[in-house]
């Protein structure tokens, strides 16, 4: 069954499809070749759908949640409507069918375990997940129309001024207060 | 990036050009800077050039940041990751000024934290003093570093082993490095404006 990947950048969410997951399925060194090019990688990943951030409030609540491994509700939400059809064949109970629905690569350990408990999908977070967001987080820009590398760096910027800030502000105080 | 402002006190020589225009060049303390200390100690290449994406490890109150903030230019980019937050409020403020600059208040032993906020990065400077200071630079360049991309490590010995000589310590911390996926290409001592201190550059995955 498909194997989607999540990856997130500043911007929102995307889920990405692996097409020929079977092929370079064997060895990491293969895939670790394959996504140094643009156009051997985008044969074998394909955007699937991509939620961006409403607002810089929703962002920087996205991140602070994503920073401790927990999900939010626009993420669940997000993923719940787009591997949809896998939900829907674990409700039938049938454990054969539980291990051909969709797979969901996590880079993160902790959220893939709550992505898992949550919503029940099959998660894998190995360093083949790995190397393929290194090659997403290379070209991910290629892959939204609407974004172009400035917006990328816009949105960074914009998200850790706003993400530090509140990090500086909550520790200074302690500190603060332990000199006073 | 930022003209007529000193970001800690530093000297600035403004030059006059009849092609551009007022160049403004910031004095860049070898005492106060590895990587300036690296410089001038001989080093043949460190890498960080206009429209270079940099991830700066230990970043501290951003003066150095600074300096690559002027060399990677508009074009490029400096993500500066310091977890103390004295100094990481110093440098949210030196970034205030300088747009190429995404100040990232992290532990940079966790480089999944601030995942969102990263691009894939040309190099990689670390000046982080820690014991596994090798492991986090792994780390971060598992994620982060474009293969064949390059990064520079500044390394303080007695941050890592007291016990033993420094010339020791840096030759362990490289072969912990390579067994990494870097190759190490040069290596100075950061005499005489730091002790027991070097400075290794080189290529990553390739």
């Amino acid at each position: 069954m498909a194997t989607f990947i999540l990856f997130e950048s500043a911007s929102g969410y995307g889920l990405f499809e692996m097409i020929q997951s079977e092929d370079i399925g064997s060895s990491l060194d293969e895939v670790r070749k394959s996504v140094l090019e643009l156009n051997r990688f985008s044969k074998i990943v394909k955007l699937k759908a991509f939620m961006p951030f409403t607002s810089a409030e929703n962002a920087l609540e996205n991140i602070n949640a994503i920073t401790e491994g927990e999900m939010t509700p626009l993420l669940k939400e997000f993923l719940e409507q787009n591997l949809k059809t896998g939900k829907k064949k674990k409700s039938k109970d049938d454990k054969k069918k539980k291990n051909k629905g969709p797979k969901l690569m996590v880079v993160d350990k902790k959220l893939g375990n709550m992505i898992k408990e949550v919503l029940d999908i099959k998660v894998i977070s190995n360093e083949k997940a790995e190397e393929l967001l290194r090659g997403i987080r290379l070209f991910f820009h290629n892959f939204i129309d609407k974004l172009g590398p400035e917006d990328v760096h816009q949105t960074q910027l914009a998200l850790s001024h706003s993400y530090s800030r509140c990090k500086v502000k909550f520790n200074v105080h302690r500190v603060d207060m332990m000199i006073i | 990036m930022d003209m007529g402002q000193s970001v800690y006190g530093e000297k600035r020589i403004a030059v006059e050009d009849e092609k551009v225009g007022k160049i403004e060049y910031r004095v860049w303390n070898p005492f106060r800077s590895k990587l300036a200390a690296a410089v001038l100690g001989g080093i043949g290449e460190i890498y960080i050039q206009p429209g270079s994406k940099l991830l700066y490890l230990g970043a501290a109150s951003g003066t150095t940041v600074s300096h690559c903030s002027d060399i990677v230019g508009p074009e490029g980019a400096v993500y500066a990751v310091e977890f103390a937050p004295r100094p990481g409020r110093d440098l949210v403020n030196v970034a205030k000024r300088r747009t190429n600059i995404i100040p990232i208040v992290e532990d940079a032993r966790h480089p999944l934290k601030y995942r969102q906020l990263v691009s894939m990065v040309d190099v990689v400077f670390a000046d982080v003093a820690q014991p596994d200071q090798a492991r986090i630079v792994g780390h971060n360049a598992r994620y982060f570093l474009k293969s064949g991309g390059f990064f520079c490590i500044s390394i303080k010995a007695n941050c890592i082993d007291s016990t033993l000589p420094a010339n020791i310590v840096f030759a362990n911390e490289v072969k912990v490095l390579q067994g990494m996926g870097f190759k190490p290409k040069e290596q100075v001592t950061l005499e005489p404006y730091e002790r027991d201190h070097a400075v290794v550059c080189g290529v990553y995955r390739a």
